[in-house]
């Protein structure tokens, strides 16, 4: 939303004199987050109005060669003989006596300006020298449209005025964040932000004066709501339509329609969007006699209710929508005429011929417009302000206020106010309100009678037909929850400024306050409320600063969080991993690739995008799915890791019936699966020092079912317990393919919730002696089909069993290829006796008693 | 002759010497052996530092811009790599368990209970759109807010109001927007959300505490400076700024919207069974994303979740 400074100063003069850095740093901490500041000045730096003298059109050309007189500028320029200025100018509408706005050689043309900045200049057109250009709306930057130069009324301005002068644009425009005025309709009006600028700089703001109310009913209309929740309040007049013609002239309502970033279409259009922009609440105008004649009914009959499913309506802009049910209707006898809130319809349009106007000033269900507005893609300026909740309080007085600037006299007026039936009010006002044909039970909106309109005893001051809202509070509440110490005095003053009436309750201290919230204000119901708005107007920035005192006690970290960040040190710091993070929500193809079934994942219902369809059920996937870009831009030695939440439907809700979230770890590396193995060993035995078991994965398996993606006979199923907790191994060529991977790739996945709480074996058995170790190799044949780790236990249990400190160490495997049946095994023998320097004879009996050993298994020493 | 060559033909010239002990009588023996020996040792240390001296002095230099020698193999350590997102989420959470706040974790799939009706969202209320939210078929949610868990952090912990204590909790997780992806937004990202209840909260406190969080992270004195905001859940409420630090580049004047806070709702307190006639509490939740972005000078959010190594490596 654009607020002008200078609009912002008719509703607070004080702001005259306030430095304009103080005023938009004030409105950033108090009010509002402000997203731009637009100073205007600059844009219209160099523009002058300028009398037309001589125009004769060039030959050949749509071009006239003109005379201009910039008043007092003349001499800074290239003058003619005459003193004047010569410029050429395209425009159709370009004639001798007229006043236009004239951009001097030197400025930028304001359209332009912050883009390209084109600077005007003087050149040639046509043969003949052009000093700067007539500007129309479009380069002034009031229009899209170029057709014509604008004409400027001689009753306001004189030739060599300061275009910005005149038109009051030496003006800072805020546009201002709407996001952190949700909850309040009453600032989306100048007056409501005025109040509160007013308020923030501890000035009090002054209420405008509301005509009063003479309901009247010349000519008949009646007003039905059908669901008071759908239209809380339908107030609208007729009147004959006032001269609406379009002026000729550049106007100042237009220029302060553009600074909110609106247009002008006509007079009276103009003055109903002034009149939002100021209070905030939209109007609407119907054609009288169409509204009429639609409707089928004698007399005007409007009905605002809800839309059926399917409906259809054409509106201003031509096209013809199918409603929502959510969708509210204004219908003349039941034939729909606008989208509330939204836009009029075509059929009830205000044109040439129109002679007498409904203008309607109401308030709808902020909820059912919010939907209206994403339905059908509607997000004009009134829109928005409807979508906010604007307060049924000021539906009346503003329609009130519409007619008097029009200058016209109602011939009706009709305020159907169901929602006032159920407030409490005092016998005075339920007299004039019922006399006012508002409504009364079960007759909503019955045409008042025709002999009342216009009588004094029915007059009521048009702003207080609602129930006061009341909130009590004492000053020790406010400070309390601040951690101030404001004064009731202050408290008082802050409140009052904004338009709250506060009444001292209770003097004794605390000071008990009953405060009275003005009609307006919808957001204000509990006592916090008020503290926000103490809180706020004073400034958070002047609360003094504190810290809670807190015992001595040690924080409780999640252990989830605790054991991430120990795998994260192992993975990353010592296994030299890349950890990565992905997104939680993957594609349908993706599951597919792997094998998983996209039903068992939950779906999301309104993703913009295929890619974030399903929750993943595993990690390693999505790890699958970075392979192959990291291939291509050139690395060949990876190990990514994830450590992440997993779901799947068939895992059930937990005890507070959300999904049941697991941790799990994936890991995808390149190589084999026992380049993997190595890995995971490393992380669960050295790193984190607990036991898991392994077992091979069996084809065809439950546990194979679990990872469809994984090749069976290579893959390796991890358990605790007996209970599966995990698997790794190697991808299956086929679903290598799929993701275009062309090299051998190994994935793990373990769930963590599994292994938290394991027992860490912190036993350290420590190699260490005095006396020097010895180094041998050993080689063994043995079948091809033996496996490799009866042999190692062997070598291990064999030097153990001797009473040494040692260690063995797999050097190789090697299979020749000529020999099928054998492979041999190496290793790297250490060990050293805790008691001595073993003599070469001990040496050669340890290593006799080895070989005895493995001999015994099948073995041949080679 | 070069130094060392003098120091050996010293030592000749002093093993000469040497012979002249038969001449002596054999009471001044001892003492001209002692002195001799003296000057041999001293002789003998100054050689052996003149040989290193000229062993150095033969080596030609390496050339420090190259990885090897010639003909050696090349060695390049090779590094792991944390996610820096991560990173940056255990330090925030280090610094607040260090103040004193339990740290929980955040869920990344929740319900409408959860995500709004326990934060006073009304129903309907445009801000549940407001949010753009995920949803999955079965109305799950993957919340918009690490605020989420404020409920569960208030349940969990009630029981320290009760035993007289407080709660102060962090709550860290991946939230999720529904919009589209571009420079500066992401679907997917990281919050911190902060919970602290006791009989005597104030909105004092709450910039204090998160005063000295900044000057912690920061490593140095920082402004703060707040932006009314709005939240259902929590009244009065406001967002905070703080001056942009030197680290970040700052000159001072410049400020950065850090996060969003507030005091908790009355009603948010209420449906986790809390009495807030008794109870005050503040809540705030900021982006870590964020955070990570202004240290590394990152301009594309969008990198995070790439999972590109030539990302992930400058880290």
């Amino acid at each position: 939303m654009k607020i002008s400074i200078n609009a912002l100063k008719k509703y607070a003069p004080f702001l005259e004199n306030i430095p304009s850095k103080e005023l938009i740093e004030t409105i950033g901490s108090r009010l509002v987050e402000i997203e731009e500041i637009i100073d205007l000045a600059p844009r219209y730096k160099g523009i002058y109005i300028v009398k037309v003298v001589k125009a004769e059109p060039i030959e050949g050309t749509h071009l006239h060669l003109c005379e201009i007189d910039a008043g007092e500028h003349n001499s800074e320029f290239n003058q003619l003989e005459n003193s004047l200025i010569q410029v050429v100018c395209g425009a159709p509408n370009v004639h001798a006596g007229m006043l236009a706005a004239w951009i001097a050689p030197g400025a930028i043309v304001p359209e332009t300006y912050g883009n390209e900045n084109f600077k005007i200049s003087v050149r040639k057109l046509q043969g003949h020298e052009s000093n700067g250009m007539l500007a129309g709306a479009d380069e002034l930057g009031f229009d899209n449209e170029h057709k014509s130069i604008v004409e400027i009324d001689p009753k306001v301005a004189n030739p060599g005025d300061n275009f910005a002068d005149i038109f009051d644009l030496n003006d800072l425009i805020l546009d201002v964040e709407n996001k952190s005025l949700t909850h309040r309709p009453d600032c989306f009006g100048l007056l409501g932000f005025a109040r509160e600028v007013c308020g923030i700089f501890g000035q009090k703001f002054t209420e405008p004066q509301w005509p009063d109310y003479h309901p009247c009913l010349d000519l008949p209309i009646s007003v039905q709501i059908l669901n008071p929740n759908l239209c809380p309040r339908y107030s609208c007049a007729v009147f004959d339509i006032p001269d609406n013609t379009t002026s000729k002239y550049l106007t100042k309502d237009a220029i302060f329609l553009a600074k909110a970033g609106m247009r002008s279409i006509d007079p009276m259009v103009d003055l109903t969007n002034i009149i939002m922009i100021e209070t905030g609440q939209p109007l609407h105008a119907f054609d009288y006699d169409k509204l009429v004649a639609i409707g089928g009914a004698k007399n005007a009959k409007i009905i605002v209710r809800a839309a059926e499913s399917g409906e259809q309506i054409q509106l201003l802009d031509g096209k013809t929508i199918s409603c929502i049910p959510e969708d509210i209707l204004i219908t003349s006898n039941n034939t729909p005429i606008a989208l509330a809130g939204a836009m009029g319809g075509k059929n009830t349009e205000i044109d040439a011929s129109t002679r007498r106007v409904v203008l309607e000033s109401a308030t709808f269900s902020l909820y059912n417009l919010r939907k209206t507005q994403m339905a059908h893609g509607i997000f004009s300026e009134a829109i928005t302000r409807f979508t906010k909740g604007q307060p049924a309080a000021m539906t009346l007085p503003v329609l009130l206020e519409t007619i008097k600037c029009l200058g016209v006299t109602p011939r009706s007026l009709v305020d159907d106010f169901p929602g006032a039936e159920k407030s409490n009010r005092t016998h005075s006002q339920v007299d004039s309100i019922s006399a006012s044909g508002g409504s009364t039970a079960g007759n909503h909106g019955n045409s008042i009678d025709k002999n009342s309109a216009g009588n004094d005893k029915n007059v009521v001051n048009s702003t207080t037909s609602t129930s006061e809202n009341v909130v009590k509070i004492t000053t020790e509440n406010i400070n309390n929850l601040l951690g101030t110490d404001y004064s009731v005095e202050t408290i008082i003053n802050t409140l009052e400024n904004v338009s709250f009436k506060v009444e001292i309750v209770n003097k004794t201290q605390p000071e008990q306050l009953k405060i009275t919230v003005p009609p307006f204000r919808t957001d204000i119901h509990i006592p916090e409320d008020i503290i926000e708005e103490v809180g706020r107007l004073l400034g958070y920035d002047n609360i003094p600063l504190s810290l809670p005192t807190k015992p001595f006690s040690g924080s409780e970290i999640s252990p989830m969080f605790h054991f991430k960040h120990e795998l994260r040190d192992i993975l990353s710091g010592q296994l030299q991993m890349n950890e990565l993070l992905t997104y939680s929500f993957v594609s349908r193809d993706l599951l597919e690739k792997v094998g998983q079934d996209p039903q068992n994942s939950y779906e999301i219902v309104n993703s913009i995008s295929p890619e974030l369809q399903c929750f993943r059920q595993q990690i390693s996937p999505s790890l699958l799915d970075k392979v192959r870009e990291n291939l291509k831009s050139g690395h060949h030695d990876f190990t990514f890791y994830e450590l992440n939440q997993v779901t799947r439907k068939d895992w059930g809700l937990s005890q507070d019936n959300t999904p049941v979230i697991k941790t799990n770890l994936g890991i995808v590396s390149l190589g084999d699966c026992y380049h993997l193995k190595a890995q995971i060993l490393a992380l669960t035995r050295r790193g984190l020092r607990i036991t898991l078991e392994y077992s091979q994965m069996a084809p065809g398996s439950k546990m194979a079912e679990q990872y469809p993606y994984l090749e069976p006979l290579h893959s390796v199923v991890v358990l605790v317990n007996n209970e599966v907790i995990g698997a790794f191994g190697e991808v299956k060529a086929g679903v290598l393919r799929r993701f275009k991977i062309d090299e051998l790739v190994s994935s793990g996945e373990i769930n963590l919730d599994a292994i938290i709480n394991l027992p860490r074996n912190l036993e350290r058995q420590l190699r260490v002696s005095k006396f020097p170790f010895v180094g041998r190799d050993l080689t063994f044949k043995v079948a091809s089909s033996a496996a490799f780790g009866r042999f190692y236990s062997a070598i291990s249990n064999s030097l153990d069993g001797q009473g040494l400190i040692y260690d063995v160490a797999p050097v190789s495997i090697y299979q020749s290829q000529l020999d099928a049946d054998t492979k041999n095994l190496s290793f790297r023998l250490k060990f050293s006796s805790p008691e001595k320097t073993l003599e070469q004879d001990e040496i050669s009996a340890i290593i006799n008693k080895i070989i005895v050993e493995v001999t015994q298994l099948g073995a041949e020493i080679v | 002759m070069s130094e060392l060559e003098k120091l050996k033909s010293e030592l000749k010239d002093l093993n000469a010497e040497y012979a002249k002990i038969k001449t002596l009588p054999p009471a001044e023996r001892g003492q001209f052996g002692r002195e001799m020996n003296a000057k041999k040792q001293s002789l003998l240390a100054d050689i052996a530092r003149a040989e290193e001296q000229a062993e150095s002095e033969n080596i030609s230099p390496i050339d420090i811009s190259a990885p090897s020698a010639p003909n050696q193999p090349i060695f390049s350590p090779k590094f792991g790599t944390k996610h820096p997102l991560m990173v940056e989420l255990d330090r925030v959470t280090e610094i607040y368990a260090d103040m004193g706040f339990d740290v929980m974790e955040s869920l990344q799939l929740d319900d409408e209970f959860h995500m709004f009706d326990s934060l006073n969202f009304p129903k309907e209320h445009p801000a549940r759109d407001g949010y753009d939210t995920f949803r999955t078929s079965e109305n799950f949610i993957p919340p918009a807010h690490t605020s989420t868990m404020q409920h569960r952090a208030l349940k969990k912990y009630k029981k320290c109001l009760e035993d007289g204590g407080q709660i102060a909790v962090v709550i860290p997780g991946r939230v999720f927007r529904n919009e589209d992806a571009d420079a500066t937004h992401e679907h997917t990202f990281y919050q911190c959300e902060g919970v602290f209840v006791s009989k005597n909260a104030t909105m004092g406190q709450m910039f204090g505490v998160l005063k000295r969080f900044f000057e912690t992270y920061y490593g140095q004195s920082l402004r703060i400076k707040t932006q009314p905001g709005y939240f259902p859940f929590t009244e009065p409420s406001a967002e905070l700024l703080i001056e942009k630090p030197k680290s970040l580049g700052g000159k001072g004047g410049d400020w950065l919207e850090m996060l969003g806070c507030g005091m908790i709702h009355p009603n948010v307190l209420k449906t986790a069974g809390i009495n807030p006639e008794i109870y005050h509490g503040f809540a705030w939740g900021g982006g870590i994303d964020r955070l990570a972005m202004l240290k590394y000078g990152l301009s594309d959010v969008r990198y995070f979740e790439s999972g590109k190594l030539d990302f992930l490596e400058e880290f």
